[in-house]
């Protein structure tokens, strides 16, 4: 309330730039003021070199690839699953009253509450972050393609019939295309829960199988924890996280605005 | 009109129990189908085990330090977030530096900072406490802020012009212009922190429901597992069923808890 003018080079760079600027140059000073500490105490200048140690012996680009391999997987396996039940439950009423329930019923439970069990069924490899990436995807895109399904107007369905359309006709050419940005929207709040779960998932394996072949980016970050103790790796790994999950967003609004060109 | 709603209310309630009914009956055959306790345990066995920690009281005191994290780091977010993001409503210059830094650190989620909390506060009670209040943080403060934005102006502009201060201002129009949606930032932030607690319990706490079922995984004990399990989906459900009735007892007047409750 009441902003003076201000110029415009002041609101474009100064102002946003400021605050981690200044945080950052604090904790480059904090840790060179005290040099005892500087054996292990990571500054930002060390976790830019250590991105481009990671990136050339090839850590960093591995653990990417792996966890990124088993987010795609597991959110398409799950995303195809909740559309097809969605379809199901929206459809026929038998389904929607054996599914609803138990449905309902799993969905409150938190997708890192299942990492012990899937570690118990698929062991501590990919198949069990799958599964936990799954689960994290599966019940936003189920309740959302559920509700964009529900919404969808019913003259338009009417409309469509009166021209003689058939059933498959009228799912695919009316229904999903009108449930379309509710779906995506699933889709995208699924992978953003999806992603903090597989990360959460590969650490609680990475902390206790001691560093064997299951990979992936939390790992890597427990490993630099427990065996070498190089905090900047584990800050390059946290600032990968970030960027990584930006750029899913990024990706998932790119699609929506792709998909539907028109306002919603 | 009343008896029809008795007899949906019953239909409801049948449904349920048959969808249930049948849900259960599969895990059971499937479970002696693959016939190995420790893989997929029989319903009725975890139903056992169930009641035999809570009569020893395992669940019970693991929930409960579970709970106390919550509680402790989840009012440590509000009391930050929601002053910090009237302040941003209020000011915009205030706005324009603090939400790079924000939007910043609000992708790293809270689960990816346990490795280095844990070097920081070792296995106890600072490191959960912290994810917990990183995590719930931002959508408190996001949420309070945009809050604050989409109150009607002309309602400040008339209590300004009928001569209120800017106190009154704040008290008497913008906090309750906004608190429906500082309640729906508490509900988001309520459930990433529900999920940061069991995160860091499972890596680096020594109690707790996340602790219990870790720990019971390394026993190869699946059915007090999947009771742990259970649990947390319960308590979840519950907390955010209570966080709602909260917000609706509190704010009946708001039109949009059709969409957001």
């Amino acid at each position: 309330m009441g902003d003076r003018e201000t110029p415009a080079w002041q609101a474009r760079y100064l102002r946003p730039l400021a605050l981690p600027l200044l945080l950052l140059a604090v904790w480059q000073i904090t840790v060179m003021a005290q040099p005892s500490a500087s054996g292990i105490a990571p500054t930002p200048f060390g976790v830019i070199r250590g991105f481009w140690e990671l990136t050339l012996s090839g850590e960093l680009p591995k653990s990417l690839l792996q966890s990124l391999f088993r987010i795609f997987s597991g959110f398409a396996a799950a995303f195809t699953l909740a559309v097809a039940a969605a379809l199901l439950v929206s459809l026929s009423r038998a389904a929607e009253y054996l599914l609803d329930p138990v449905l309902e019923t799993f969905r409150p439970i938190a997708p890192i509450a299942w990492i012990p069990l899937a570690i118990l069924w698929f062991g501590t490899g990919t198949y069990a972050a799958m599964f936990i990436v799954g689960y994290a995807v599966f019940f936003p895109v189920f309740v959302n393609t559920l509700t964009g399904l529900r919404g969808v107007d019913p003259r338009l369905v009417n409309a469509a019939l009166t021209l003689g359309a058939s059933r498959t006709m009228i799912v695919r050419e009316v229904i999903l295309p009108a449930a379309l940005p509710t779906i995506v929207l699933g889709a995208r709040l699924g992978m953003g829960v999806g992603w903090a779960a597989i990360v959460a998932a590969e650490m609680t394996v990475g902390s206790k199988s001691g560093g064997g072949a299951s990979g992936g980016l939390g790992q890597m970050m427990f490993i630099f924890l427990s065996y070498s103790l190089e905090l900047r790796y584990i800050i390059v790994g946290m600032i990968t996280v970030g960027i990584v999950a930006l750029l899913i967003d990024a990706g998932f609004r790119r699609l929506e605005r792709l998909l539907m060109p028109w306002p919603h | 009109m009343r008896r029809s709603r008795l007899a949906t209310g019953g239909a409801a309630i049948t449904r349920y129990a048959l969808s249930l009914g049948l849900f259960v009956l599969i895990w059971f055959l499937a479970a002696l189908y693959v016939g190995k306790p420790n893989t997929l345990p029989r319903p009725d066995v975890v139903f056992h085990e169930a009641l035999e920690m809570i009569a020893s009281g395992e669940l019970l005191t693991n929930a409960a330090s579970t709970l106390r994290r919550l509680l402790a780091g989840f009012l440590l977010a509000c009391a930050a977030g929601v002053p910090l993001g009237l302040l941003m409503g209020l000011s915009r210059s205030l706005e324009a530096y603090v939400t790079p830094l924000i939007e910043m650190l609000r992708p790293i989620s809270g689960i990816a900072w346990i490795p280095l909390a844990l070097y920081f506060f070792g296995i106890g009670e600072a490191l959960p406490h912290f994810i917990i209040f990183y995590g719930a943080i931002f959508p408190v403060v996001v949420n309070t802020a945009g809050a604050v934005k989409q109150v009607d102006r002309r309602l400040v502009d008339a209590a300004r012009t009928l001569g209120a201060s800017h106190v009154m201002v704040v008290r008497e129009i913008l906090l309750p212009g906004s608190l429906p949606m500082i309640f729906v930032g508490a509900r988001i932030g309520l459930g990433v922190g529900w999920m940061a607690v069991i995160a860091s319990e499972l890596v680096g706490a020594p109690s707790g429901l996340g602790y219990l079922i870790e720990w019971n995984r390394t026993m190869l004990m699946s059915s007090r597992v999947l009771v742990g399990v259970f649990s947390i989906g319960f308590i979840g459900y519950l907390m955010d069923w209570m966080l709602r009735r909260a917000a609706y007892a509190t704010t009946p007047w708001w039109t949009g808890w059709k969409q957001h409750g």
